[in-house]
């Protein structure tokens, strides 16, 4: 799918895996397409067998989005500043892909100096986990 | 499971440093205070049972999934920002 060798890429560090993966920590992520493609691929190197994420930038699709995070991920990730945080959402991609989503209610959260990442819960936030990616017309 | 009835202001230990404290019982609703250390996460079961049942259905598209996705782009937004680095 990319020609990127993930062995040089960054590994980000998820400390409790993810909800439904909780063994999945170490991943890698690479470029999904060309490089205006607003899409990445987190590709586990853990355990189970070929587990990936497709990611994307929140700010892309969802201009508006601002999802407050919760301190306890703030200090576990050890952010001090929003600048230090790379925001990404999951998305779940479908056949035909203009309904594809994403998951806003549950954004992962890595520090981009230290590389450990999360996947934090928005409690009572509004945002759900199936934003539709393109508005319908 | 382990049944136990407690009152407000009573709680309950897990292991050794959990504290699951019931702070007020009002109608069908109860407030909890939980005391856990940082590295034990605290989450809405049905929360977290949603954000489960996202991840997996979002894990490891299949490779035809992912050539259609390529080509999909995001609407024009004067906030967008740049592509992934």
């Amino acid at each position: 799918m990319t020609g990127a060798s993930a062995s040089e890429l960054p590994e980000l560090h998820f400390a409790s895996g993810l909800p439904g993966f909780p063994d999945a920590r170490r991943f890698v992520l690479v470029r999904l397409g060309d490089e205006l493609s607003p899409f990445s691929v987190l590709r586990s190197l853990d355990g189970e067998a070929d587990l990936e994420f497709v990611v994307t930038h929140p700010g892309l699709f969802f201009p508006d989005y601002a999802p407050e995070i919760d301190d306890d991920t703030a200090e576990r990730l050890e952010l001090r500043s929003a600048d230090d945080a790379l925001l990404l959402v999951i998305v779940t991609v479908t056949n035909p892909v203009d309904a594809s989503t994403a998951n806003l209610l549950g954004p992962i959260v890595v520090n981009r100096h230290t590389r450990a990442a999360a996947q934090a819960v928005l409690g009572a936030s509004g945002y759900n986990t199936r934003e539709a990616l393109v508005p319908s017309p | 499971m382990l049944v136990l009835t407690r009152r407000a202001n009573q709680s309950i230990m897990i292991g050794a440093d959990i504290v699951v404290t019931v702070l007020e019982v009002r109608g069908d609703q109860v407030r909890i205070g939980i005391d856990a250390p940082r590295s034990v996460s605290v989450h809405r079961e049905e929360v977290f049972r949603e954000l489960e049942a996202s991840n997996r259905a979002a894990a490891s598209p299949s490779f035809g999934a992912l050539e259609g996705l390529t080509a999909l782009r995001p609407p024009k937004h004067d906030s967008g920002g740049g592509p992934l680095p």
